[in-house]
């Protein structure tokens, strides 16, 4: 596919140009953070160096609060599809992977999420690599890399002069067709940036070891030792791009049957009408949490269900830090 | 040696002679700008307790999942010290099991705010009580602390550790010079009319995802079951609407009044930077313009909210 | 396209009250759309289970309580311990229902064909094995299977569900029928003691067999030893699984157990698949 370029001052024309078919949502910078957010004007899309916002976008795909259905006479109706076709613009490779593994729960063929499926079909992705690593992210460590390929339909490399834009898709090379072809310039620069763009220290972690040292030690106390500290909140799961446990409730007063975000961390989670918990301490929930991430995800789809973004590292309140209890369990090492 | 040298020191003492199962304090965290609550059991590892301005967290949290009968050494700082006489009254901790090292502290450090003031990644960051020296890029900046603590520290009236058993260090007040620092979100708060209040309220809260993190991180949300977890009946709903958002920041202020220890672990553990301690400071205010109640002053005084008696005054009651 | 969320609708046809003291019902739904129907009857197999929705109160997974044979209905059976399950145990005929299924994998009988069937079921979750029990009775698939004994053990006589049906299968000389209550009881002729004693007492041969257990977690865990001690091997040994659900289609992740889901890849599994998933039940 051809690369294309975008000099650096008219890509907010060539945003403008893409508003015009599609809705165009991007990271916007407020004082209350940076959020995903339909843009109406191309200079709201703000994103600089390796930033990203807190929440994750795979609340566009998965919204944290979403009508499943409508109530009406006792006939259950889905809400209306949405009609314009967005570009999600500004995804980091962290978050545009988690879609992507995401897609693997959500959009397969056989039990098909219609709701996830139908805003996956009308969106195209446009990722932006990061130059250089965030702080507490690992993409590079657990199979990916600021510049990623999975799960962006464009992946946007920022040079000096300009934005150099690889399709990685059908869907992306469409969108890209009318810009200027890159030149071997751009493509040499380009290249560099990417290639400089991970941590030199950092070393690939052994998923398939991870993932058999994790089941060793399923039945052993060091859940209880690594999890003393952890408050059972839902700031990792609700952060991580590829957390996507839900609960469904039924809310009489709206006449709407809803789904909204869940985590395994909270207690009452597996809690049985019984009384029986099958996870009641925090021990078996943070093992229930890693197992997830780093065993039944690998064993299922060959891939860390980790994306290496690194927001539960930042955001824990008490640092508890995945890399850490990984290497603490397992005695191998993720940076 | 320093005073938080003989803070180790001590530690080291009451492990080494059984006075008590474990020592509850701070350690280095795994990236810049952090700490993690550490739990010492042997004399030889209290050389890694730490305490700086990066030691976010309300420890006295800890104290309701440690074992009942073990005995805990915790090192506090006067909003932690507050934090167990609150628990001590309500009954959730035995005092007699606790030994506590009282610590003067120099105030939190606001860790977002250090990142957003600077460019580039910070590789590591050194708090030595007067500044902040980062490193960035392999050069060294350093910041003026005062300007980049946390606001529930700059307007702390109870730095003093209380009813401990020993204090170790110095306890001074925050040495601010406020011309130099802006005002607090509720000093602002406070200037607006009330629709400009439920305005700023709901622009807080709207972003809230309802991970509970500020009631986890809380030491006085203790409740088995919290009431947003109740189904029958429902008190508020879990969807992000504005309605079951605006509940939970409400009702848990309400719930926390004349409890809440002012310690701000609550918005320090938001990971959507959203405001909140500004309600519980003004609820507390009134009790103890009301009530003349305040939290932790003493170890007898029961909160008035959380107390009923016989001869209360509420006709429903008696 | 299917919406895999949206419940079939369904009509309460016939209630019947299992249990003396009325703590269990069987509610027959039918549906109200044929072309529902149809599509449910092609993909139904023993062993899998509906999650039955009211709007206002919830979805919970139900097994599925009868062979497709028996008619154009749908059979539960419910135990009444909540909210949800009051509600439908204070239903009446002709009330409307939504189901959401067939849902797991139910029994793999295809590859039970010609091997005896050891059938051990103990209190309500015996609802399951009598729509296995019911559909491989019948003649056009019973000469599919060996011989067919049945274990089943209830708290008390009047606990004891689809007596009638239960009753005709003493009669039946291709079957073996074992009842079973946890106290002795004036008038009951049959076994007295828990089921995994029961097991022992009848000491099924393993032989060529195939053994399906299930009931409480307690007793399930009791009985798969003494199979095993009886010689079925870990691949001949069968039981359902129970975790508390959502979606009931492998989505919302609440019934992860390693790397399955109990609402879709079980919730029937073998004892040799269990002895490779971390058990967190």
């Amino acid at each position: 596919m051809t690369s294309k370029v975008i000099k650096k001052d008219a890509l907010n024309k060539t945003i403008t140009g893409w508003m015009r078919s599609y809705d165009v949502i991007a990271p916007v910078s407020s004082k209350e953070g940076i959020h995903f957010r339909k843009i109406s004007d191309a200079k709201e899309f703000t994103l600089q160096g390796n930033q990203k916002p807190n929440y994750p976008p795979k609340s566009i795909f998965l919204p944290q609060s979403e009508v499943l259905f409508e109530i009406k006479d006792g006939s259950y109706s889905m809400p209306e599809a949405p009609k314009r076709r967005q570009i999600i613009l500004g995804m980091r490779s962290c978050d545009a992977r988690a879609a992507w593994l995401l897609d693997t729960v959500f959009n397969q063929a056989e039990e098909l999420d219609l709701y996830w499926a139908r805003k996956r079909e009308k969106a195209l992705v446009v990722s932006f690599g990061c130059a250089s690593m965030c702080s507490s992210g690992f993409c590079d460590t657990v199979g990916s890399g600021p510049f990623g390929k999975e799960g962006s339909d464009v992946m946007v490399t920022e040079l000096d002069e300009a934005y150099y834009l690889e399709p990685l898709t059908e869907a992306g090379e469409k969108l890209t067709e009318k810009l200027d072809n890159a030149e071997s310039g751009h493509s040499k620069a380009a290249k560099e940036i990417q290639k400089s763009s991970v941590v030199k220290e950092h070393t690939q972690a052994d998923l398939s070891k991870i993932n058999e040292k994790l089941y060793e030690a399923f039945d052993t106390p060091i859940w209880k030792e690594i999890s003393e500290s952890c408050l059972g909140c839902g700031v990792c799961t609700y952060l991580c791009p590829t957390c996507f446990c839900f609960d469904i409730v039924d809310e009489v007063d709206r006449s709407e049957r809803v789904r909204n975000w869940d985590t395994c961390m909270f207690r009452i989670y597996s809690q049985e009408a019984s009384g029986h918990n099958p996870r009641p301490s925090k021990a078996e929930r943070t093992r229930q949490r890693i197992m997830h991430k780093f065993a039944y995800w690998v064993d299922n789809e060959k891939a860390s269900g980790c994306t290496g973004c690194g927001r539960c590292v930042a955001l824990c309140p008490v640092n508890l830090d995945i890399r850490e209890m990984v290497q603490v369990i397992t005695g191998l090492p993720i940076q | 040696m320093d005073d938080f040298g003989q803070v180790r020191k001590e530690a080291a003492r009451i492990l080494s002679e059984k006075k008590v199962d474990v020592v509850l304090g701070f350690k280095s965290g795994t990236i810049p700008l952090k700490a993690q609550p550490a739990f010492i059991t042997s004399a030889k590892d209290a050389n890694t307790l730490i305490l700086d301005g990066f030691c976010q967290n309300n420890l006295a949290v800890f104290l309701h999942d440690l074992p009942k009968d073990k005995r805990i050494g915790f090192i506090c700082r006067g909003c932690e010290s507050r934090a167990v006489r609150a628990l001590a009254i309500e009954h959730q901790v035995k005092r007699e099991n606790l030994y506590l090292i009282g610590v003067p502290c120099s105030g939190i450090l606001d860790w977002k705010k250090i990142q957003d003031e600077v460019e580039g990644p910070i590789t590591s960051a050194v708090d030595n009580g007067k500044e902040i020296i980062l490193e960035i890029h392999g050069e060294k900046q350093t910041l003026k602390r005062n300007a980049f603590l946390v606001d529930s520290c700059r307007t702390c009236t109870g730095i003093e550790p209380v009813g401990t058993d020993v204090i170790i260090g110095e306890v001074h007040l925050l040495d601010l010079d406020d011309d130099e620092l802006p005002p607090t979100w509720a000093e602002e708060f406070e200037k607006h009319s009330p629709e400009e209040r439920y305005q700023l309220f709901t622009e807080e809260t709207d972003r809230c995802i309802r991970c509970y993190a500020c009631r986890e991180a809380c030491p006085m949300c203790y409740c088995a079951e919290c009431f947003v977890d109740h189904i029958m009946p429902r008190w508020s709903e879990s969807m992000v609407t504005r309605g079951g958002t605006q509940a939970w920041h409400l009702i848990r202020a309400f719930h926390q009044t004349g409890r809440c220890v002012e310690c701000g672990a609550c918005e320090r553990a938001c990971p959507m930077d959203i405001k909140m301690t500004y309600m519980t400071d003004k609820l507390n205010a009134d009790m103890k313009k009301k009530y003349g109640f305040e939290v932790g002053a003493d170890d007898e005084k029961q909160p008035p909210f959380a107390t009923i008696t016989l001869d209360d005054k509420n006709r429903f009651v008696s | 396209m299917k919406n895999i969320y949206k419940p079939i609708p369904m009509r309460i046809e016939r209630i019947i009250r299992e249990t003396d003291d009325g703590s269990l019902r069987s509610f027959e739904l039918t549906f109200n759309n044929p072309a529902d129907e149809k599509a449910f009857f092609k993909a139904y197999n023993p062993g899998q289970f509906c999650q039955l929705s009211i709007f206002g109160k919830g979805e919970a997974p139900f097994g599925i309580a009868s062979a497709a044979w028996e008619g154009n209905f749908v059979r539960f059976t419910v135990q009444n311990v909540g909210s949800f399950t009051d509600t439908i145990h204070r239903a009446k005929v002709g009330d409307e229902i939504g189901i959401r299924g067939p849902l797991g994998n139910g029994f793999p009988i295809w590859d039970w064909n010609g091997k005896d069937l050891v059938v051990i079921g103990g209190g309500c979750a015996f609802s399951t094995l009598y729509a296995l029990t019911k559909h491989i009775m019948h003649p056009k698939q019973r000469k599919d299977y060996g011989r067919i004994v049945v274990i089943y053990g209830a708290r008390s006589s009047g606990l004891c569900l689809y007596k009638p049906d239960i009753k005709s299968w003493y009669e039946r000389p291709d079957m073996e029928i074992h009842q079973a209550i946890d106290v002795p009881e004036e008038g009951w002729d049959f076994h007295t003691g828990y089921v995994p004693d029961v097991v022992k007492v009848v000491a099924p041969s393993p032989k060529n067999s195939v053994a399906v257990v299930c009931g409480p977690p307690i007793m399930t865990k009791f009985t798969l030893p003494i199979l095993v001690d009886l010689g079925f091997t870990p691949e001949s040994i069968y039981t359902s699984l129970e975790k508390r659900m959502k979606c009931g289609v492998g989505k919302c992740g609440r019934c992860n157990l390693g790397t399955q889901y109990i609402c879709k890849d079980g919730p029937v599994f073998s004892l040799a698949e269990l002895n490779e998933l971390p058990l967190d039940l």
